[in-house]
C-alpha cells in the first residue's frame, strides 16, 4: 500500500515521500525548479553546466569522491536538466538510504573549484557537439526557440558552442546563488524509505541553508507563426517539427490534450501513424504535448526522404484540419486512455518511475495523485473534454521547421 | 526473486513456459521468444527477420491490419520484442485482466500471421527509409559497421539488410521464413507480473500447444581473431569510436569474473573509463563499455564520442585502459564493482517487463533459471586474483575498432 507524507523545514525546504513498502529499493530527488527559462542570454546554458559540476563536490567532498561513493552505494543515479527543472536522484537499497542522501545534499552546496570547471566545460562542449550530430534534437530546439519567440521557455538546455566557452565560474556562482534558495528546492522519497530517519537527516543537514526569494518571469506566450527551413547538408533525411500552443501544468484540460495529442500522434495506431508511417510515406511520425509551467506546447516530429517532405507536410495538415472540423472517435479516445493506463501503470512499478510524478505534482500544484487515482483521472476524460479542445483550433497558430537536405519546402 | 518462485513448464511440442507471480504489481509483462533471428535470413536476403516482424503486426487471424492495431490498443498493450540475430521476439505488458486477451492476439501475429502482398510493399519502403536514416545516427551506424568488420559471416551482416537485399525480398520469402522458422521447439515463454499459475499455463496450451516443430539451427559465429581498423569518412561534428573484443560468453562458469572485470571498467561514473576518458582529460560526454553476448560466443564493446581533432587522443586513451585491465584491479575497485552487480540484481527485479526478459536469457543460455543466491555467491567469490586468472583466458587485446567522422585514426600499439 502505498503512503503520502509531506512536511516543510524551517528554511522553507520542502521534503515529500509515498512510500511502498512492498518495494526493494528507495529513491530520492532533489527537485530544483530551475532551467534554461531562469537563465538571461549571456548566461545560456548555465543550468545544465551547473548541475554537471554539483557532481564536482563542496567542501566536503572531490569529484572522485562523489564518484565513488554512488558507486560504492551501488546506486542508480543521474541527473537532468530541462528548461524549468534541474533534478538530482539515486536510488538504492533501503539500507543504503542515509548515505545517499548525505550525499545528495552535500552536492547541493557546491565548491565550483576552477579546475573542475575548466574540465567540465570540455565535456559540455564534447555534448554539445554530440546533440549536433542527433537531426532530432537540432530540430527540436529550432523549432521550439522560433515557436516561443522570446518567451523563455524556449531557451536552450545546452546553450552554444560559444555561450559555454566564454562562460565563467563566478557567472555561474551568482546563478547558483540567485536560484538554489531552499524555498526553491524539494526533496521527494519513494519506495522503500525511512520518513522520520530522512526528515531528521535533511533538516540537520540543511539547517545553514539560507533562504532568500527567487521568482520566475511567466510572460504571456506570443507563439511565432512561421515556416523556416534549415538547410543541412549533414543530414540526409529531412526533419520536421511543428509547435502549436498547448496547456500548462497547471491547467486541468491537459489531460485532454494529452489523449489528444495520442489519438492524432501516438508511435502506432494514431492517425499520423494511419496517415504517414503506415503507408511509408515517413519513417516516423509522432505527436505529443507537453504541460510545463505557465506554458504548453502541442508538437509534431516527423522524418522522410527529402523528396517527400513537402507531402508530408501537406498529410499533417489534412490530418489536423480533419480532426478539427470533424471530431475524433469514442473508441479512439478510449484506445489513447487505455495505452496511457497502461503506461502509468507499468511505469510506476519501480521507486525510479514514481519519483519524478510524484515530486513534479506536489512542486507545481501542490497535490499528490497515487498510480490508482492517476489512471482514473486518465480515464475519466471524455469526448466532449477532446472536441472542447478542438473547438478552439489549437493548431490554427503554429510554426514548422524542416531540418536536412531542402533548401526550400513545397507543400 | 529466486528461481524457487519462478515456475516452468516445457509443453509437449518444447515450448518451455517460465512465469514469476508478482502480486502487488497490476500488470504483466511477457516475451515469446523462438531460437531463429537475422542470422538465419537466407544469403542476399539479409533484413528479411527485420520486415518479417513488422509485417506480422499488420494483419493475423481474422483482424487486417487497422483491426489488429485497434485490437493491439484497445487492451493497452505495449509491445516489445522484435529480431535480433538469434533470436525472434514477440511480446507487450498489459494490465492483468487483459493478458489472456493479448496472448490470444500474439499467437494470431506468431501462428496466423496474414503476411499480406499488398502490406509488403509500405514495410520495404519503411525498411529503405530507416536504412537510409542510418547516415543520420552516427552512434548506430558505428556499431553496424563495427559489427560487419568483427563477425565475418551472417553474424556481420546488418540486421537492416542493403538496399539491394531488401528489393529482392518477395511475399514468398516472408511466408517460407515464417513457416520454416517461427517454431515451438526451444521457444520460451516468459511472464512476470500478476496472474493465477494454472490458468496461465492453460492459457498458453490453448493457444500454442497445436503449434509444432523446429526452425533450422543457427550458424555459428565467426569472428576475426587479429584485429583491424575500419574508418567511415563521414562530416559528423563527433569523431564516433567503437572497439570490440572477444570476451567470455554468457555460459561460461566464470561469467561474473568477466561482469566484474567489465564493471571496472564501465560500472560507474568512478569506473576506469569515465574517470580516465571523461574526468581526468574531459575528452567524451558518452564514454562506457559493456558485454554482448550470442550463442556460445561473448564480446565486449567500448564507445567514445569526441570532437575529431582530440579522437586520436581518446582512441589511444580507450584502447590503454582496457588493455590495463591485465595489469590488475585494486580491491576497491572489485568491491565498487560488486555492490554495483548486486545492487542492480535486485533493482532489475522490481520491473516485471525486465524480469521477464532476464528468466528468458536464463533459459536460453543456460537451460535453467539461476537464483539470486546463486548469482549472489559467484558475485561474492571473485577477487583480484580471479580477475587475472580470467584476464589471461580472455585478455583485452586484437581489438576491432571502428571510427566514423572527418578523421582518420591509427591503431595505438
Amino acid at each position: 500500500m502505498m503512503e503520502f507524507m509531506h512536511t516543510k523545514l524551517d528554511n522553507g525546504l520542502v521534503v515529500v515521500g509515498e512510500r511502498n513498502e512492498a518495494a526493494q529499493s528507495m529513491a530520492c530527488g532533489y527537485f530544483v525548479k530551475t532551467g534554461s527559462r531562469d537563465e538571461t542570454p549571456e548566461v545560456s546554458g548555465v543550468s545544465h553546466f551547473l548541475e554537471h559540476m554539483m557532481f564536482k563536490g563542496g567542501d566536503r567532498r572531490s569529484a572522485d569522491d562523489i564518484n565513488r561513493e554512488f558507486d560504492e552505494l551501488g546506486a542508480q543515479y543521474n541527473a537532468f536538466t530541462s528548461t524549468e527543472n534541474t533534478v538530482y536522484f539515486g536510488r538504492v537499497l533501503p539500507e543504503c538510504q542515509a548515505r545517499l542522501i548525505d550525499l545528495l545534499t552535500d552536492m547541493m552546496r557546491p565548491a565550483l573549484r576552477n579546475d573542475d570547471f575548466e574540465m567540465e566545460k570540455k565535456v559540455i562542449l564534447e555534448e554539445i557537439a554530440m546533440y549536433k550530430d542527433n537531426p532530432a534534437s537540432v530540430a527540436y530546439w529550432e523549432g521550439l526557440e522560433l515557436f516561443a519567440n522570446g518567451h523563455p521557455s524556449g531557451n536552450s538546455v545546452l546553450g552554444t558552442t560559444e555561450s559555454i566557452s566564454v562562460l565563467e565560474r563566478d557567472q555561474m556562482m551568482s546563478y547558483f546563488e540567485r536560484r538554489y534558495s531552499p524555498g526553491n528546492i524539494m526533496v521527494g522519497l519513494t519506495g522503500a524509505f525511512d520518513w522520520d530517519a530522512a526528515v531528521r537527516q535533511i533538516d540537520e543537514a540543511t539547517r545553514d541553508w539560507v533562504p532568500f526569494d527567487v521568482g520566475r518571469e511567466t510572460p504571456e506566450l506570443e507563439c511565432a507563426v512561421e515556416t523556416k527551413v534549415v538547410q543541412n547538408n549533414q543530414f540526409t533525411q529531412e526533419h520536421l517539427i511543428w509547435f502549436w500552443p498547448g496547456l500548462s501544468l497547471q491547467d486541468e484540460r491537459r489531460r485532454a490534450a494529452a489523449v489528444l495529442a495520442d489519438v492524432l500522434g501516438d508511435s502506432v495506431g494514431s492517425r499520423l501513424y494511419w496517415g504517414l508511417v503506415d503507408p511509408g510515406v515517413a519513417n516516423s511520425a509522432a505527436m505529443g504535448h507537453s504541460a510545463q509551467d505557465r506554458f504548453g506546447t502541442f508538437r509534431a516530429y516527423a522524418s522522410c526522404d527529402p523528396e517527400r517532405a513537402g507531402e508530408v507536410v501537406q498529410k499533417v495538415q489534412n490530418i489536423l484540419k480533419d480532426a478539427v472540423e470533424n471530431g475524433v472517435s469514442e473508441d479512439e479516445i478510449e484506445r489513447a486512455k487505455q495505452k496511457g493506463a497502461s503506461s502509468i501503470v507499468l511505469h510506476s512499478e519501480t521507486p525510479m518511475g514514481r519519483l519524478v510524478p510524484v515530486g513534479m505534482a506536489w512542486a507545481y500544484r501542490g497535490e499528490y495523485i497515487d498510480t490508482d487515482e492517476a489512471v482514473n483521472r486518465l480515464l475519466s476524460v471524455t469526448k466532449e473534454d477532446v472536441e472542447t479542445l478542438l473547438a478552439e483550433d489549437p493548431f490554427a497558430k503554429g510554426t514548422l521547421v524542416a531540418l536536412g537536405p531542402l533548401e526550400t519546402l513545397e507543400a | 526473486m529466486s528461481s524457487q518462485d519462478v515456475l516452468t513448464h516445457t509443453f509437449s511440442n518444447g515450448l518451455t513456459l517460465a512465469a514469476e507471480i508478482r502480486p502487488a504489481i497490476r500488470a504483466a509483462a511477457f516475451n515469446l521468444r523462438m531460437p531463429t533471428g537475422s542470422a538465419g535470413d537466407p544469403s542476399g536476403k539479409e533484413g528479411l527477420s527485420n520486415v518479417l516482424s513488422d509485417l506480422c503486426y499488420r494483419g493475423a487471424g481474422d483482424l487486417d491490419s487497422r483491426a489488429l492495431s485497434d485490437a493491439l490498443d484497445a487492451i493497452g498493450m505495449q509491445r516489445s520484442g522484435g529480431p535480433n540475430r538469434i533470436a525472434f521476439s514477440f511480446g507487450g505488458a498489459v494490465m492483468s485482466d487483459h493478458l489472456e486477451r493479448a496472448l490470444d492476439l500474439t499467437a494470431d501475429i506468431v501462428l496466423r500471421p496474414a503476411l499480406d502482398p499488398k502490406e509488403l510493399e509500405p514495410v520495404r519502403s519503411l525498411a529503405l527509409q530507416e536504412l537510409a536514416s542510418l547516415e543520420d545516427q552516427p552512434q548506430r551506424n558505428v556499431f553496424i559497421h563495427l559489427n560487419r568488420a568483427y563477425f565475418t559471416n551472417e553474424y556481420g551482416l546488418s540486421f537492416l539488410g542493403t538496399e539491394e537485399s531488401l528489393q529482392s525480398l518477395t511475399a514468398e520469402d516472408m511466408a517460407e521464413a515464417q513457416k520454416s522458422r517461427f517454431k515451438p521447439t526451444g521457444a520460451i515463454m516468459s511472464v512476470a507480473g500478476r496472474f493465477d499459475w494454472e490458468r496461465l499455463k492453460d492459457a498458453v496450451e490453448a493457444r500454442f500447444g497445436a503449434w509444432d516443430g523446429s526452425a533450422p539451427d543457427l550458424p555459428q559465429p565467426i569472428r576475426r581473431a587479429d584485429g583491424c581498423y575500419v574508418h567511415i569518412e563521414q562530416d559528423t561534428q563527433q569523431q564516433h569510436i567503437g572497439a570490440v573484443y572477444a570476451a567470455a560468453p554468457l555460459e561460461h562458469p566464470d561469467i561474473y569474473v568477466s561482469r566484474m572485470a567489465l564493471g571496472v571498467l564501465s560500472g560507474g561514473m568512478g569506473a576506469r573509463l569515465f574517470t580516465e576518458v571523461r574526468e581526468k582529460r574531459g575528452l567524451a560526454y558518452a564514454v562506457g563499455a559493456s558485454g554482448g553476448y550470442l550463442k556460445g560466443c561473448g564480446y565486449a564493446q567500448a564507445y567514445a564520442g569526441t570532437t575529431p581533432e582530440r579522437a586520436q587522443e581518446t582512441l589511444d586513451t580507450l584502447i590503454a585502459e582496457l588493455k590495463r585491465l591485465t595489469e590488475g584491479v585494486t580491491e576497491e575497485e572489485l568491491e565498487r564493482a560488486r555492490t554495483g552487480l548486486l545492487s542492480s540484481l535486485v533493482m532489475g527485479g522490481e520491473s516485471t517487463g525486465a524480469r521477464a526478459g532476464a528468466i528468458s536469457t536464463d533459459l536460453y543460455y543456460l537451460g535453467r533459471v539461476r537464483s539470486l543466491e546463486e548469482k549472489r555467491e559467484q558475485i561474492e567469490a571473485v577477487d583480484p586474483a580471479s580477475i587475472a586468472e580470467h584476464l589471461k583466458e580472455f585478455p583485452p587485446e586484437n581489438f576491432t575498432v571502428a571510427a566514423l567522422g572527418p578523421r582518420r585514426l591509427e591503431m595505438p600499439e
